[in-house]
């Protein structure tokens, strides 16, 4: 996907992780996720996984990471917050790079108004659980800040989460 | 029923050189350093449920590989939802082994909730199509070529003893070293 001839956010995003050599997204779909992992479906480069529960995400893209190539987890917050136990018990145990990108429910930007309590803890649950994490400039380079996100996991061989919002695939 | 070890090393006996191998917390990992492994050995001491999910992201990324994912009932109960998201990307190069003794081992013991789960009918219900259920080593030894060689992810469902006495070795390895020798050439 050339990046010069991209309109929207999501396609940006996604060149981000076709240009960071992401080979796997593992997802669980909401509204905005579901509309990134659209876009994840037409890259020829990246194979685009549907899981279950959001666990699952994460084990599989670590599982990719383990096996030669790079894996990424695109879900929800909420979703993010039932994944305590496999970041401490895999991803930070075995130290396996794992870049995120995490619906950011229930911040300012956020319509739906039942979204507000996730968006209440989710940078306190980031911040309790170690998580490095950057919130996406829409006014900016997406494709860098993904690019940058999946860097920072390989670097510190760890997790990184980049949050957006449904803004920023327009 | 057949204790753990002789199923275990049965299994072990059976690896092809292009298999991948990637076992669930508890006395799995904790056998498998004293075992003549040929493969590349991914062992978990922690994170239950990750086994089969782990290896689905292997077996996607190397599909010239066969990756076995070796599960425990208890870990499976947790997330059994992992069935139908391996049916839906259907791998032909992962093979599950789930062991089935109705208790938490590595953790004192403690009995599953006593509901009577018919795992193989759970299995297929959410698309796992190619699941044979075994009970001792001969069963074993012919079920996993058959699973091995059938193009679909395939579950293997292991009934093993329980036994609280059982002298399963300690964990011997640790993460970072299971890590660092981890390779998929």
């Amino acid at each position: 996907m050339s990046t010069t001839s991209l309109r929207s956010g999501a396609q940006r995003l996604v060149a981000g992780l076709e240009t960071a050599g992401v080979t796997l997204a593992a997802s669980v779909p909401d509204t905005w996720i579901g509309k990134l992992m659209a876009t994840v479906r037409a890259s020829r480069t990246i194979r685009a996984v549907d899981a279950a529960r959001e666990e699952e995400a994460v084990a599989i893209a670590c599982g990719a990471g383990l096996a030669g190539g790079r894996g990424a987890v695109l879900i929800q917050n909420a979703g993010l917050f039932n994944c305590g136990g496999v970041l401490a018990g895999l991803v930070d145990l075995y130290r396996i790079p794992c870049f995120f990108i995490v619906s950011y429910r229930g911040d300012g930007r956020d319509p739906v108004y039942y979204h507000e309590p996730k968006g209440k803890v989710t940078e306190p649950t980031l911040a309790a659980w170690r998580l490095p994490y950057a919130i996406a400039d829409r006014t900016g380079d997406l494709a860098a800040q993904v690019g940058r996100g999946v860097d920072a996991a390989q670097r510190s061989r760890g997790p990184f989460v980049l949050l957006i919002s449904g803004e920023d695939l327009e | 029923m057949t204790a753990r070890k002789p199923l275990l090393e049965a299994l072990v006996a059976m690896l092809a050189p292009d298999d991948v191998l990637v076992s669930c917390l508890g006395a799995n990992s904790r056998y498998l350093p004293h075992l003549s492994v040929r493969v590349p050995v991914f062992a978990l001491c922690d994170s239950m449920g990750a086994a089969i999910p782990l290896a689905l992201g292997m077996a996607l990324q190397r599909p010239d590989r066969h990756v076995v994912a070796l599960e425990g009932d208890g870990s499976l109960l947790m997330c059994p939802n992992v069935l139908a998201t391996v049916a839906a990307a259907r791998p032909s190069n992962l093979t599950a082994l789930l062991w089935v003794n109705g208790h938490y081992e590595s953790s004192g013991g403690q009995a599953l909730p006593s509901a009577p789960v018919d795992w193989t009918s759970l299995a297929k219900g959410l698309g796992i199509t190619k699941v044979e259920r075994v009970g001792d080593v001969p069963a074993l030894r012919a079920a996993f070529p058959r699973a091995r060689g059938a193009r679909e992810p395939a579950l293997l469902v292991v009934d093993v003893a329980f036994d609280p006495n059982e002298p399963i070795p300690p964990y011997s390895e640790r993460p970072d070293e299971i890590r660092a020798r981890f390779r998929i050439l």
